[in-house]
C-alpha cells in the first residue's frame, strides 16, 4: 500500500512531481496507491507493474485527465467526483468515479470501463472508438450527461441509466449522438435532440437486456449503489441508439419538390390565370406537337427555274419526269397544253431563257429543252369532249393569236382566226429567216392547230366595218394583230432606208429583194440580225450591224451573223444617211450600199373602235388582258416581245376570255421560283461534255427542282420511319410525314434532290 | 466549280464552329431536331473521286452523295455553342467548339444594328474576389466554432435601422415604451434572389425559383427572399400567403403594377420588401429591354403591352433628383403598404455611388430601407453587347467604399448594403457572400447563377448567352411553349434547393473558423490578399 499525500500545508505538489513518485513505486513493484490529490492530471495511467501484476488506485480529488491512457490491469476508484476528461484515451482501465464526472468524460476510450457514479458532463462519450482486437469500451453514467454527448462515437457500449434525472428533459442533453457512426448507446428515461440524421432509437431485444443485466451488478457495485439494482433493472423504460448504417444514411437533403408544389404551393402553379401548363417535361427530341419544327411536302409548290423564267410558264421538269417513267407521249403531250409551238418556238426561235438558270448549268450544262420542243412536233392533244357552244373570234394568226386560238379549242369553244396574209403564222411564217424555223415545222404546227378544229380565215384584212361585223357575231373577240409597221428614225435622208420587217417578209415571200455589195443593218435586236443574215442570203458581201447600245440580240444569233463575216459596232449614233452609207454623229463613216432598219415594229391598231385605248402606239390593256367589253388582246399589240412573251400572253388571253364567257373571274397566279439552297445537286454526277445524253434522256440529267422526282430518298432515310409514300385513286403519288412519329429533324428537308419539303415552325398550340 | 466571294459569310467567320464527324454519326436527327437557333442542318454532300486501283494509271471515279449534318453559315443562324447537340448525340459525333478566328463582331453589325445579347460582360471578368483569402482563422488564439453543431445567425436587415440614440423610448415608471413607429425591418437570409424579370424569364424559370425560396423557408426554415424582377408580379402569388416571401420590383418601365396595385386590397400577407430599381450593373444607363420576341401574350397581360420590344426608359421618368426619388419614390411605396413594407433601392455601381449612399444616409425621413449595388459582372437577359462589356463598375471597391464612408460617420448598418454582381460567377456563392460581407454589405443579391442551376448553359467566354432571342435551349429564356416545356419545374427548383443548403452550410464553414457566430459585416481583419493594389485599395491585409 503506498500512500500519497500530495498537500502539506500550504506546499502542493505538482502534477510533474506527483506522477514520478507514483512511476518510481510502480517501478519498485508497489501495486496499490492511495492518493489523495489536490487537482492533478493524468493520475493512473498509461501504467504497468514491471511483473504484469494488477494496479488499483484510489483516489481523492483528482485532477483533469483521470484514468488518461490507462492501460489493462488498472483500476481507478475516484471516491467523489473528478474533473473533465475521465479516461481520456482509456486503453482498458477500469475507471470508477463514484461522483459526478466533468466534462468529455470517457472522451476517445477505445477499451475497458469507465463507470460515473454521478452526472457526467457535456461532450461526454464523444469520440468512443472500438479496436477489434480487445473488447470494446463500455462507460457508464448513472445519472445523465450534458448535451453534445456521444458526438462521433464509433464504437464501444454507452449507458446512460438516468437515475434521479427526471427534471431533465433529455438524459443525454441536447444535441447527442451528432457525427456518430459506431457503438451502442443505451439510455434509460427521457432523451430529445438526438441527431436524426445520424442515429436511430430503437427497443432493446433479448441480447441487449442480457449485456445491461449481466454488467448491472459490476456498476451499482463498482459505485457503490446496489441499492438502486432493481430500480433500475425496469428494462421497459430503457431504449437503445444505434448509429445508422452507411447504406441507412442520406447523402442528400430529400428534397421533395413534386408534393410540395402539388400539395403546397399555389393550386396549379402561380400562372394559371394566365397561362396553361400542366409541367410535363419533354426531352430535347420530341415528336407530335412538341416538335419545334414539321415536315411539309410541298410538292410543285416553287416553281423551277425553267417554269419561273419561261414566261409560257412551261414546267419543264414534269417533261423530264414523265420521260422518267417512261411516259414519252404523255412527256411531249405536256408542252402543248402550254404552247401550240414547241417545235417552232422552243425547238427553233427561242433564245430558251427557261435555261438561263437551269440548276444544271451549276453542274455541267443546261438540259437540252430546245431540241426536247422538236420531239412534240408530231404529237397532238385530244379535242373538246363537250363544246361550249361559244364562239371567238381571233384577228391576227401569229403565235400570239393561234396560240389563244389552240388554247379555247382545246376547251370546246368555236374559233376562228382571221388573218390579212395569204398563211397563217405571222412572223413564224413571214419574217422568221427559213434557215432559223425550218417551214416544215412551222407547217405541221400550223396544221395540228388546224386539225384541232380552229378555222382559218386568210387573206382577211380586217377594217373598222368588219371589225364590227366580227365582234357582232362572236361571243369574244382578241385582238392579235402584232407589230408590222417598222420603226424608222426621220434622219436626213431616211427615205433611203429598207425597213427590215418589209425586207425580211419579202425575203420569205421569194420576192428576193434586192441588196449591195455593203450592207448596214441598224439596230442589234434579233430581228437585226435575222436581216444581217437575210442580206448574206441576199447576196450582200459585207454587212456591219450598228447600234447605240450594247446589242440586245441573243448571243448565239450574234454568233451566228459574226461567223457569216459581219462587223458589229456599238455605240454609234447615226446622224446622216447617204446613198453611200451612214455619217456617225462622230462623224464618222461606215460604208453602205443598202441600209436596212430593224429598230422594232408598232402596231397597226387603225381598225378598231375609238373606245379602244390606244398608249404610245400600243393597246392599254387591265389586268385580265382585256381591251373593251368581250375584246381581249395578246402580244406585240400590247408590246413588243418575243415569241415566247406573246405564247405566255395568249394563255393568259385565253384563260381570260374563258373566264369572260363563263362568268368567273381570272386572276393571274404567281409563281415564285424555288431557292437554290432548298435543291441538293450533291447527287449528280458532272458529265462530260462527251457523256451528255440525248434530249429525251437528259430527264438523267435534270434535277426536277420544286416537283418531287419520286426517288424515295427521303422515305428511306428519314431516322424515325415516319415518311409514306401513298398512290391516289387518280394514279398520283404523295409522301406524307406521320406526326406522332416525326422528330422534325428535317433529313427529309435535307436529303430530297428537288427541295420538296419545307420544314415550318410548329405552330400547333400545345395546351389547346 | 463552287462559287464563293470572299466577302461571303462562311463558317469560319463564325463565333462557333461545328465539329462534325460523320464516320461517327448514325443520321438520328436528333442533333438538327434539339437544335434552336437552326444552326445546323441535314444536307448531302457529294463525295466525288477519281481513283486508280490497278497497277498502272485506269481511272474510274466514284461518285456518291452522303447524308451529313452542315452548319449554316449565316449570322442570323451562327452557332451559339450551347452544346444541345451533343448532349443529345448519342454517338459523340458533333460539338461546338469555340473559334479564336471568329468574324461574328464585324459582321453581326448588319442593318446598322448594335449587337444583342444576354449574360454577362466577357471582357471584364477578372475577380478581385478570387484574389481575397479568409485568412484570419482562429487557431489557438480563440476557440474556432463548430460549424456543425454551432447556431449561426446568418441574417441580414432588409429596412431602416435606427441607431440607439435614435430610438423612439421613454422609460415611464421603470418600463421602456416605443413612443413612435419603428421602420420596418425584415431580419432574411443574407441571400436574395434577384431580379429576373417575368419575361426575361420564362414562367416555368421563374415559378422555380419563386417555389424554391418558399421551399427554403418552409422546409429548411431559411428566410431567403426573392425579388420580382421588374415586369410584374402573378396574381396568384400576390394573393397567396406566399407573398410574404417575395421582394416587390419597381423599374422605370412601371410594369404590371396595375396588377399589383390592385392586388393590395386582397393581400393576405405583407410582402417582404419593396425595391426600387434605378440601375442595373449589367447595363448601367440603359433601361430594361424585353425583345418581342419573348413578348408572348401572358407577358402581355401582367405587363399591360402589346407585343413589341419593351424598353424601359434608363431613368424613372419622374424623378430628377436623389432628394425628389426619396420624397417620391420611396413615400409612394412606403405609403402604398401603409408603412408597414420596407423600401430599399438598386443603383448599378458607379463611380458616384458613395455620394447617392451619403445623401440616402442623410435622409431625415428615414425611409430608405437598404442600398443595393449592383456591379458591372451582373447578369442581364438583353442587353447592346457595348453596354455589357463597357460600361459598369466592380461591385467590390464600390461596396467598400460605400461602408467604410458609413462607419467614417458612425452610421454603418443604418442602411443596409446589399451587393451583387457576379456573386457565384464561379460557382462558389457561399465564398463569395461571405468575402463581401466582411467587407461591409449586410448581403448579396444573385440571380444568374440561379439561372445555371436550372440549367443555363451560359457563360463568360461566349457560349449561349442567346436569352435575347427568345430561343433559350433550356427553356429558361424564353416564352416559346415548346422550349419551356423543357424546363422541368420541380428538378430546377430542387437545385436551387439543394445549392442554398449546401451554400448554408458553407457560409458557416467560413464562419466558423473566424469565430463569428452572426454574420461578419465589415469583419474585414478576417480577409487577406495577395494582391497589394487590392490590400491598399480595400483596406485588408497584404500577404505573400
Amino acid at each position: 500500500m503506498f500512500k500519497l499525500k500530495s498537500l502539506d500545508g500550504s506546499q502542493r505538489m505538482s502534477t510533474q512531481d506527483l506522477l514520478q513518485v507514483i512511476n518510481e513505486a510502480v517501478a519498485a513493484g508497489e501495486t496499490e496507491f492511495h492518493i489523495e490529490a489536490s487537482g492533478q492530471h493524468d493520475i493512473g495511467g498509461p501504467l504497468w507493474h514491471p511483473e504484469g501484476k494488477d494496479l488499483k488506485f484510489l483516489v481523492k480529488n483528482p485532477g483533469q485527465r483521470v484514468g488518461s491512457m490507462c492501460l489493462e490491469g488498472t483500476e481507478i476508484i475516484v471516491e467523489g467526483s473528478a474533473s473533465a476528461d475521465v479516461g481520456w484515451l482509456n486503453a482498458g482501465g477500469k475507471i470508477v468515479v463514484r461522483g459526478d464526472a466533468g466534462d468529455t468524460a470517457a472522451h476517445c476510450a477505445a477499451s475497458g470501463n469507465i463507470y460515473i457514479g454521478g452526472r457526467a458532463g457535456t461532450r461526454s462519450g464523444s469520440l468512443m472508438k472500438h479496436d477489434p482486437l480487445y473488447a470494446p469500451p463500455e462507460f457508464w453514467v448513472l445519472k445523465n450527461c450534458g448535451s453534445f454527448s456521444f458526438e462521433f462515437m464509433s464504437g464501444g457500449i454507452a449507458v446512460v441509466c438516468g437515475y434521479d434525472s427526471e427534471k431533465f428533459e433529455s438524459v443525454l442533453g441536447d444535441r447527442s449522438c451528432v457525427g456518430m457512426v459506431g457503438g451502442t448507446l443505451y439510455f434509460r428515461g427521457n432523451a430529445s435532440g438526438i441527431s436524426k440524421k445520424d442515429v436511430k432509437i430503437k427497443p432493446l431485444d433479448q441480447e441487449d437486456i442480457a449485456y445491461l443485466d449481466g454488467k448491472m451488478d459490476d456498476f451499482v457495485t463498482s459505485i457503490a449503489r446496489s441499492e438502486i439494482r432493481d430500480e433500475l433493472s425496469n428494462w421497459s423504460e430503457w431504449y437503445k441508439v444505434v448509429p445508422l448504417r452507411y447504406e441507412e444514411r442520406s447523402k442528400t437533403s430529400q428534397t421533395k419538390i413534386l408534393p410540395f408544389r402539388t400539395e403546397e404551393w399555389v393550386p396549379n402553379g402561380i400562372f394559371s390565370d394566365v397561362l396553361k401548363d400542366d409541367f410535363s417535361v419533354i426531352g430535347l427530341v420530341t415528336t407530335g406537337v412538341y416538335r419545334q419544327r414539321v415536315p411539309v411536302w410541298e410538292n410543285a409548290y416553287y416553281a423551277s427555274p425553267c417554269e419561273f423564267n419561261c414566261t409560257a410558264s412551261i414546267p419543264s421538269q414534269r417533261r423530264y419526269n414523265l420521260l422518267r417513267e417512261g411516259k414519252v407521249e404523255e412527256a411531249y403531250k405536256l408542252v402543248l397544253e402550254y404552247t401550240p409551238f414547241p417545235g417552232s418556238v422552243c425547238g427553233a426561235v427561242c433564245p430558251n431563257v427557261c435555261m438561263e438558270d437551269c440548276t444544271r448549268k451549276n453542274l455541267d450544262i443546261s438540259v437540252q429543252i430546245g431540241e426536247l420542243g422538236t420531239y412534240s412536233k408530231d404529237v397532238t392533244l385530244d379535242k373538246a369532249a363537250v363544246p361550249k357552244g361559244k364562239s371567238v373570234a381571233i384577228i391576227g394568226g401569229g403565235a400570239a393569236g393561234l396560240t389563244v386560238a389552240w388554247q379555247l379549242i382545246r376547251q370546246g369553244y368555236d374559233v376562228t382566226v382571221f388573218e390579212s396574209d395569204s398563211k397563217m403564222g405571222g412572223k413564224l411564217e413571214q419574217v422568221i429567216p427559213r434557215s432559223r424555223l425550218p417551214q416544215q415545222t412551222l407547217s405541221a404546227e400550223l396544221k395540228r392547230i388546224e386539225d384541232m378544229g380552229v378555222i382559218f380565215k386568210n387573206n382577211t384584212k380586217v377594217d373598222k366595218e368588219k371589225f364590227s361585223e366580227i365582234r357582232a357575231n362572236h361571243d369574244a373577240v382578241v385582238v392579235a394583230t402584232g407589230g408590222h409597221k417598222g420603226r424608222v428614225i426621220p434622219w436626213p435622208g431616211h427615205e433611203r432606208i429598207i425597213k427590215g420587217i418589209d425586207f425580211l417578209k419579202g425575203i420569205n415571200k421569194g420576192k428576193s429583194p434586192k441588196v449591195g455589195k455593203h450592207v448596214i443593218v441598224i439596230g442589234c435586236g434579233n430581228s437585226g440580225m435575222d436581216a444581217a443574215v437575210g442580206a448574206y442570203e441576199m447576196g450582200a458581201e459585207y454587212v456591219t450591224c450598228i447600234d447605240v447600245q450594247r446589242p440586245a440580240a441573243d448571243a448565239k444569233e450574234i454568233a451566228h451573223v459574226e461567223d457569216l463575216g459581219a462587223t458589229l459596232m456599238w455605240p454609234v449614233i447615226t446622224k446622216e444617211v447617204t446613198a453611200e452609207g451612214i455619217i456617225t454623229q462622230d462623224n464618222e463613216f461606215i460604208k453602205g450600199d443598202t441600209i436596212i432598219i430593224a429598230i422594232g415594229e408598232v402596231p397597226e391598231l387603225e381598225f378598231l373602235p375609238e373606245e379602244i385605248i390606244i398608249e404610245k402606239g400600243h393597246l392599254k390593256v387591265t389586268g385580265d388582258c382585256r381591251i373593251a367589253e368581250g375584246v381581249y388582246t395578246a402580244g406585240d399589240a400590247i408590246k413588243p416581245g418575243r415569241m415566247v412573251d406573246a405564247i405566255c400572253a395568249a394563255r393568259h388571253a385565253a384563260a381570260a376570255v374563258d373566264a369572260y364567257l363563263t362568268g368567273t373571274a381570272y386572276q393571274m397566279q404567281p409563281k415564285t421560283k424555288i431557292d437554290k439552297n432548298r435543291l441538293s445537286t450533291a447527287y449528280f454526277k458532272k458529265c462530260h461534255s462527251c457523256d451528255v445524253p440525248k434530249a429525251d434522256d437528259d430527264h438523267l440529267r435534270c434535277i426536277s427542282c420544286g416537283t418531287c422526282r419520286d426517288c424515295h430518298m427521303c422515305e428511306r432515310s428519314c431516322p424515325e420511319n415516319a415518311i409514306t409514300r401513298t398512290l391516289g385513286s387518280d394514279g398520283n403519288f404523295e409522301y406524307a410525314s406521320n406526326a406522332n412519329k416525326c422528330i422534325g429533324c428535317g433529313i427529309c428537308a435535307g436529303i430530297c434532290p428537288c427541295g420538296i419539303w419545307s420544314m415550318h415552325a410548329n405552330k400547333q398550340p400545345i395546351h389547346a | 466549280m463552287e462559287t464563293v466571294n470572299t466577302q461571303d459569310i462562311t463558317v469560319n467567320d463564325l463565333p462557333w464552329k461545328i465539329e462534325y464527324k460523320t464516320d461517327r454519326c448514325t443520321m438520328c436527327g436528333s442533333c438538327v431536331a434539339a437544335c434552336t437557333f437552326q444552326a445546323i442542318m441535314p444536307a448531302v454532300e457529294r463525295r466525288s473521286v477519281t481513283v486508280s486501283t490497278g497497277h498502272r494509271p485506269e481511272p474510274s471515279q466514284r461518285h456518291s452523295a452522303v447524308l451529313m449534318i452542315k452548319q449554316q453559315n449565316s449570322i442570323e443562324n451562327a452557332c451559339t455553342g450551347c452544346g444541345m447537340c451533343e448532349k443529345i448525340c448519342p454517338n459523340q459525333a458533333i460539338k461546338p467548339v469555340r473559334n479564336p478566328d471568329s468574324r461574328f463582331s464585324l459582321l453581326a453589325r448588319k442593318g446598322g444594328s448594335p449587337i444583342k445579347r444576354g449574360g454577362r460582360t466577357s471582357l471584364n471578368s477578372g475577380r478581385t474576389l478570387d484574389n481575397i483569402i479568409v485568412g484570419r482563422i482562429s487557431q489557438m488564439t480563440d476557440p474556432a466554432l463548430d460549424s456543425e453543431r454551432h447556431t449561426f445567425d446568418i441574417l441580414a436587415p432588409f429596412g431602416r435601422v435606427l441607431m440607439p440614440h435614435e430610438l423612439p423610448l421613454s422609460s415611464v415608471n421603470g418600463t421602456l415604451n416605443l413612443t413612435a413607429k419603428l421602420p420596418p425591418v425584415n431580419w432574411i437570409y443574407p441571400i436574395i434572389f434577384s431580379d429576373m424579370s417575368i419575361g426575361a424569364l420564362s414562367t416555368r424559370a421563374w415559378e422555380a425559383i419563386a417555389m424554391a425560396t418558399a421551399y427554403l423557408n418552409e422546409k429548411h426554415n431559411m428566410p431567403v427572399r426573392m425579388s420580382s424582377g421588374e415586369g410584374g408580379m402573378p396574381v396568384k402569388l400576390l394573393e397567396s400567403e406566399q407573398l410574404k416571401y417575395m421582394i416587390l420590383q419597381i423599374a422605370s418601365g412601371h410594369f404590371g403594377w396595375n396588377r399589383i396595385v390592385k392586388a393590395i386590397p386582397k393581400m393576405k400577407v405583407d410582402p417582404a420588401g419593396i425595391l426600387i430599381k434605378i440601375g442595373q450593373g449589367a447595363k448601367p444607363g440603359d433601361g430594361g429591354l424585353l425583345p418581342a420576341a419573348k413578348v408572348a401574350d401572358h407577358v402581355q397581360a401582367i405587363r399591360g403591352v402589346p407585343k413589341a420590344d419593351l424598353m424601359s426608359p434608363p431613368n424613372h421618368q419622374g424623378l430628377y433628383s436623389i432628394e425628389e426619388s426619396v420624397q417620391k419614390m420611396f413615400l409612394s411605396m412606403n405609403a402604398a403598404f401603409k408603412f408597414r413594407v420596407p423600401v430599399a433601392i438598386k443603383c448599378a455601381a458607379s463611380a458616384t455611388s458613395v455620394s447617392v449612399y451619403n445623401n440616402l444616409l442623410r435622409d431625415p425621413y428615414r425611409i430608405c430601407g437598404g442600398f443595393f449595388i449592383d456591379g458591372i459582372q451582373g447578369g442581364t437577359g438583353a442587353a447592346n453587347e457595348i453596354s455589357l462589356d463597357h460600361t459598369g463598375h466592380p461591385v467590390v471597391s464600390k461596396t467598400r467604399e460605400c461602408y467604410l464612408s458609413a462607419v467614417k460617420q458612425g452610421r454603418q448598418g443604418q442602411i443596409p448594403l446589399w451587393a451583387g454582381g457576379g456573386i457565384g460567377l464561379t460557382g462558389n456563392a457561399a465564398a463569395d457572400a461571405f468575402k463581401v460581407i466582411c467587407l461591409g454589405a449586410n448581403g448579396v443579391f444573385l440571380g444568374k447563377i440561379l439561372i445555371q442551376l436550372l440549367g443555363c448553359v451560359g457563360n463568360e467566354h461566349g457560349r449561349c448567352n442567346a436569352c435575347n432571342t427568345g430561343k433559350c435551349p433550356a427553356g429558361i429564356c424564353t416564352q416559346d411553349p415548346r422550349l419551356v416545356e423543357r424546363l422541368d419545374i420541380d428538378k430546377g427548383a430542387q437545385n436551387i434547393v439543394e445549392y442554398m443548403l449546401a451554400l448554408d452550410s458553407e457560409l458557416r464553414k467560413l464562419m466558423a473558423p473566424i469565430g463569428n457566430s452572426s454574420l461578419p459585416v465589415g469583419r474585414s481583419d478576417a480577409l487577406v490578399t495577395t494582391d497589394q493594389a487590392i490590400a491598399e485599395k480595400l483596406a485588408i491585409q497584404y500577404v505573400c
